[in-house]
């Protein structure tokens, strides 16, 4: 309860600092606009012109868009702290001033950082999954709102873990290591189209190993009334959970890693 | 013009620097286009095009390759105008825009060479479907490195402009952001133009962005003919000369009222 007291006080602080330069918060809350905009209009153009991909059709594409969008920034607006320069504070021995505080290490990375400017991706993905899911004729029930909402939360978990994979690198080799952006970012371009998109490897990759599949696509097809891998219906509510287990072995070998901890600082 | 040329290779140099960090890079960009590709190839098996499919592969492949001409920057500008010594650059017996105008050349030419021959060999081995095809006839080849060498030009004097607005307001990180994001969408990067609604693409393919690596690629592809090659160049190159001047414009204007920073 306290570390949630820590962690909003946090938010409001940094936040406030951040609005200190309103015009150049503006500018760049807008640049974030017209990134995700210009996802969202791909997407678009692609149901324009092809009307659909394989089962889904063009309101299926915009929820399975939207689905990530609101998954991906999200985390990157409150997970900040590991999703921005959490590599950062390892390479210049910043980390060391984390381990004398009586707190996780975790815990002070989270609060370290909040990116309020992601507020307009969330909105691009919250639009997209408004208009996804009237295009499609989703009816809402209690179960399909929680369904998503659980989706949500583990996505979030899940990117979460990612983004502590180039930490941990960094623990043992100092140099970040970019490759790993091929699962994040990779993963949030590759997985805003459902999983059978495509061939078996990627497949493969981002079902079992980085699970976006099982997280977001299964219950966001079972929203849509269109089960994925003909699996029953528990199922959907236990896969989105992969999440938190990749968080745990990951979370797990970050604390190895810590013991392994030698800082770069002076 | 010696002095120049000098800047120019010194750039070059520099650029040539980082090669093992160039590696990983590259390999993000192939992951990239893997994936790109997938998505076109499933669109494509539902609902086939005009278009063949072999040119919208090869369309990504060149955008992957090419990836860094768009969006190299030079770091080290924005960090004088921000500390002020820009003021030693003012004292050199050259065009303040010239010399930067090579600087950056250089760091795009070499940088998105260096990147894109290895990325070009694995995109020409992977299967039929895939990878990027071989150019459509030997003149439409001759055409694109023309015309890729004009889209070059192009996006220097972009840069340069976006520059200007860094020297104006000291911190451009909004409006340098918001330029490139314009540019990565109207570029074609994000979505092949040859996708883009037919009615869009007539007013797009005239716009500067679309001269930088969407020109050169449709000469590649064949899907510009050879026959309509002089007047896309000729498009081309208007659009060189206009950047460059107001480029040009812009900075005398900023050199006039600049406020050197520190102290």
């Amino acid at each position: 309860m306290d570390t949630i007291r820590l962690y909003l006080h946090s938010m409001r602080m940094l936040i406030r600092s951040q609005l200190q330069y309103p015009l150049s918060f503006f500018l760049q809350t807008l640049a974030q606009l017209v990134m995700e905009g210009g996802e969202m209009l791909a997407v678009i153009l692609l149901v324009d012109r092809f009307e659909h991909l394989n089962q889904w059709g063009a309101g299926d594409l915009y929820f399975f868009f939207g689905l990530m969008s609101v998954t991906f920034y999200l985390t990157e607006c409150f997970g900040r702290g590991i999703t921005g320069n959490f590599p950062y504070l390892v390479r210049t021995g910043q980390l060391d001033t984390f381990l004398v505080r009586p707190r996780g290490v975790l815990t002070q990375v989270m609060c370290s950082a909040v990116d309020p400017r992601r507020i307009t991706c969330i909105a691009v993905g919250v639009a997209a999954l408004i208009i996804g899911s009237g295009m499609a004729a989703i009816e809402w029930t209690a179960a399909k709102v929680l369904l998503m909402a659980e989706a949500i939360l583990c996505g979030s978990i899940l990117i979460l873990g990612l983004f502590m994979i180039e930490a941990i690198f960094c623990i043992y080799s100092v140099k970040s290591i970019e490759l790993v952006n091929a699962l994040t970012y990779g993963g949030r371009s590759a997985c805003e189209y459902p999983i059978d998109t495509y061939p078996r490897p990627l497949r493969v990759l981002f079902t079992v190993l980085a699970p976006f599949a099982l997280t977001l696509h299964v219950p966001g097809a079972w929203i849509l009334g269109k089960p994925l891998f003909g699996w029953p219906e528990w199922a959907v509510w236990v896969s989105p959970v992969s999440g938190i287990v990749f968080f745990w072995v990951i979370w797990g070998c970050f604390q190895k890693a810590m013991r392994h901890y030698r800082s770069t600082g002076s | 013009m010696r002095a120049y040329l000098s800047a120019f290779r010194m750039r070059r140099k520099m650029e040539l620097q980082y090669r093992g960090a160039v590696l990983g890079g590259v390999i993000c960009q192939v992951f990239f286009g893997l994936i790109l590709v997938a998505i076109y190839r499933a669109m494509y098996a539902g609902k086939p095009q005009e278009i063949p499919l072999s040119h919208i592969t090869s369309y990504v492949w060149l955008q992957q390759a090419f990836f860094r001409m768009l969006l190299a920057s030079d770091p080290e500008l924005t960090d004088k105008i921000r500390t002020g010594s820009i003021a030693y650059d003012l004292c050199r017996p050259l065009d303040l825009y010239g010399f930067y105008y090579v600087r950056i050349m250089a760091q795009k030419m070499t940088g998105s060479l260096l990147r894109a021959v290895p990325m070009l060999v694995f995109a020409f081995l992977l299967p039929e479907g895939w990878g990027l095809m071989l150019p459509a006839s030997a003149a439409g080849f001759a055409w694109s490195v023309a015309g890729l060498f004009l889209g070059l030009l192009c996006v220097c004097a972009l840069e340069n402009i976006t520059m200007g607005f860094t020297m104006r307001t000291l911190d451009a990180r909004g409006m340098q952001a918001l330029l490139n994001l314009l540019m990565m969408i109207l570029a074609g990067n994000i979505l092949p133009l040859t996708l883009f609604p037919d009615s869009w693409q007539r007013v797009i393919t005239l716009l500067p962005y679309a001269q930088l690596l969407d020109a050169p690629i449709r000469l590649y592809t064949g899907d510009t003919p050879p026959s309509s090659a002089p007047g896309i160049l000729l498009i081309q190159g208007i659009w060189v000369l206009l950047l460059t001047g107001v480029g040009i414009l812009f900075w005398r204007a900023n050199q006039k009222r600049i406020e050197i920073q520190g102290g």
